[in-house]
């Protein structure tokens, strides 16, 4: 099946698009290959895909009917808030959800990039993996403006071998300690994951953020009694990865006045990945072959920022074109709790007469 | 705990590890400013094994701070959820009876600690042994062979880990990030609590049994610290009396603690002219701030 081909749109969608400019979503009346028979509403929608970049677009999406596009807030208006990237590997926030954190920080967050496992797995041995990787990690947090990188460097590509409670001790610890307001991880549910350590990572970030508020105050007391406070976590924006999955899409988030930002933390990412410096090789290649490709300007840091936001950034920008924008990146976004008590308190004061 | 764990007569001759020293009272509050943590999988393994001990270091001017690690959901004889509760109950009230400073309730699953995440134990001791600068350890001999509770041995297995890995930077940062400093126990006292488990120190507990059956009385829940009353109340029912347990139930408890609960203690004392002893296996982990290579240097470097 060619998975690349791009169903219809139909009212099962809902309001998926915004904006005059979007790419409509046109079904291919050519060389359509998909059976769907018409009675049935697609309930999933193949997204296009750039040949340039791997893995960053799952097959499907799945939009929901109150869909939400953020875009960029005046001021500062986040100010005293505090958020947490958390990643498995150097390169997942980075590629997936970079947009968003500068996008948050430059509107009042302070932000803290977290990575979970030791990357050992890229690198030319694992030492040297480990080593690159912890600067990358360092590197792509200063790019995107967090206060600080933590990384627990569990072994990459076995995190499901992890004690996955015991991550969790150590996020809940963190999220106190920071008073981490808000998350930005890969989906708990991604599904047709291949990697271990992206399941593990989203689970554990799923279950700590729920435990490290007040309604956990059991959950590792003695955390409490060193002083930290309870940490009330009000909002997840989970992004997906996988190739071969299907994601749930709530939110559409506008990158474009953090594009830059996004290239330059993906350009940190030499130990590994699609970006780095991988422009500058290319460049050297080219050169040796007596060849120029202007783009790539005429030093290495410009054809790494080019190289990365041409070829890289692809599949934001297609995304992005099909809601109305010139990038953007996609969440399940899972906010605030209604305030349930107000809402009883409400009804008490306008209902209650005299005994 | 369970009953089969006590030592009798004969079978408590266990082997020695090493020389084995005495531990006598010391004057006056030596010290002072120190911090001993006591580490029990259950509400009774302290007060049979350990309280002499701890009393004798609070009152020689240690902070002594309590850690259960599991819920003792097992043992109580009523439904699950009452003997966590009772056990709760009883485990405060018995660390203030002993004169605890805290205390830390992990409540894992009794009886199945051997199948929690060990190392998430693990990390929550490194965190106190951090927080509170903990200098001394008191608790089970993570190598005590012919032990059929998994719950002390996965206990103790942890603790002495724990107890290490404090002192390095790189294991939990995250903690540096909060304030707390490496820290590396240098002390620990292992529980001899099967038949043939090692001990290298018999702590004479003379001073510190009054304490010591203070703490085996709260233990009501579990570990016979009511069976005095129990038993006085039984033989009311029938007609009887024991003289031995007095007149009134407090009286009652104190008094079965004392003749029966403390066999053990006495046993220990006998071999060393003591009226109570607990035996322990004492590790000193604490490091000289001079090495032999740092003194070697001092001794023997010369001018250019």
């Amino acid at each position: 099946m060619n998975r690349r081909r791009f169903l219809g749109s139909s009212a099962a969608g809902g309001a998926a698009l915004g904006g005059a400019a979007a790419l409509a979503w046109t079904s291919r009346a050519e060389g359509q290959t998909a059976n769907l028979p018409p009675r049935f509403a697609p309930s999933a929608y193949t997204v296009p895909r750039s040949p340039n970049s791997p893995y960053l677009t799952p097959d499907y999406y799945t939009f929901t009917d109150n869909l939400v596009i953020e875009r960029n807030q005046p001021g500062r208006p986040h100010e005293g808030k505090v958020l947490a990237a958390i990643q498995a590997h150097s390169d997942d926030i980075t590629l997936f959800a970079a947009g968003t954190v500068a996008k948050l920080i430059a509107e009042g967050y302070t932000g803290y990039l977290i990575r979970l496992s030791n990357d050992e797995k890229a690198g030319k041995t694992v030492g040297y993996g480990v080593v690159q990787n912890e600067i990358d990690n360092r590197e792509a947090a200063k790019a995107l403006g967090c206060k600080k990188a933590f990384s627990f460097y569990y072994r990459n590509h076995r995190m499901d071998d992890c004690a996955m409670v015991e991550i969790r001790q150590r996020l809940i610890f963190l999220f106190r300690l920071l008073q981490v307001n808000t998350v930005i991880a890969m989906d708990p549910y991604d599904h047709y994951d291949e990697n271990p350590d992206h399941l593990v990572m989203g689970k554990a970030v799923e279950t700590a953020a729920w435990m490290a508020g007040v309604g956990g105050g059991r959950e590792y007391p003695e955390q409490l009694k060193a002083g930290l406070k309870p940490a009330e976590i009000r909002e997840r924006y989970y992004h997906s990865r996988a190739p071969q999955g299907h994601n749930l899409v709530n939110r559409v988030v506008d990158i474009g006045s953090y594009i830059d930002q996004k290239v330059r933390a993906n350009v940190a990412n030499k130990g590994k990945g699609p970006a780095g410096d991988n422009g500058a090789h290319l460049r050297r290649t080219l050169a040796a072959q007596g060849r120029k490709l202007p783009l790539l300007g005429d030093d290495d840091a410009t054809a790494n920022f080019q190289y990365v936001k041409h070829f890289i950034m692809d599949d934001f920008r297609t995304i992005g074109q099909l809601f109305g924008m010139e990038y953007a990146e996609t969440f399940r976004y899972i906010g605030p709790e209604p305030d349930f008590s107000a809402t009883v308190r409400r009804y008490v004061d306008e209902h209650a007469v005299s005994a | 705990m369970d009953q089969p764990g006590r030592i009798h007569g004969a079978a408590a001759a266990a082997a020695p590890g090493g020389d084995v020293i005495v531990m006598k009272d010391e004057m006056g509050q030596p010290h002072q400013g120190k911090v001993f943590a006591a580490i029990h999988a259950h509400l009774d393994d302290i007060p049979h094994y350990g309280a002499g001990l701890c009393a004798k270091l609070m009152h020689e001017g240690y902070a002594g701070y309590l850690i259960r690690t599991s819920n003792d959901e097992r043992s109580g004889g009523r439904s699950t959820a009452e003997n966590i509760l009772n056990n709760e109950q009883d485990h405060a009230r018995m660390a203030a009876a002993l004169g605890f400073k805290d205390v830390f309730d992990f409540y894992y699953l009794n009886h199945d600690m051997d199948g929690i995440s060990y190392i998430d134990l693990r990390g929550r001791l490194i965190l106190i042994f951090r927080l509170l600068k903990v200098d001394t350890v008191i608790s089970f001999n993570p190598w005590e062979q012919w032990e059929q509770n998994p719950d002390h041995w996965v206990t103790g297995r942890a603790v002495e880990e724990a107890s290490w890995m404090a002192a390095m930077p790189n294991d939990f940062p995250e903690h540096l990030e909060a304030g707390f400093q490496p820290h590396a126990v240098g002390e620990r006292y292992y529980f001899c609590v099967r038949p043939g488990q090692p001990f290298n120190r018999v702590v004479d507990i003379g001073s510190h049994i009054e304490k010591k059956i203070d703490a085996l009385v709260e233990c009501k829940t579990q570990g016979d610290g009511n069976r005095g009353s129990m038993v006085r109340a039984e033989l009311s029912h029938r007609g009887k009396r024991l003289p031995l347990l007095g007149d009134d139930d407090r009286s009652a408890d104190r008094a079965y603690a004392r003749q029966f609960l403390l066999e053990d203690d006495r046993e220990y004392g006998k071999p060393h002219h003591l009226q109570y002893a607990e035996r322990f296996y004492y590790a000193d982990q604490r490091r000289s701030s001079r090495s032999n290579a740092d003194e070697y240097i001092e001794k023997n470097a010369v001018p250019l």
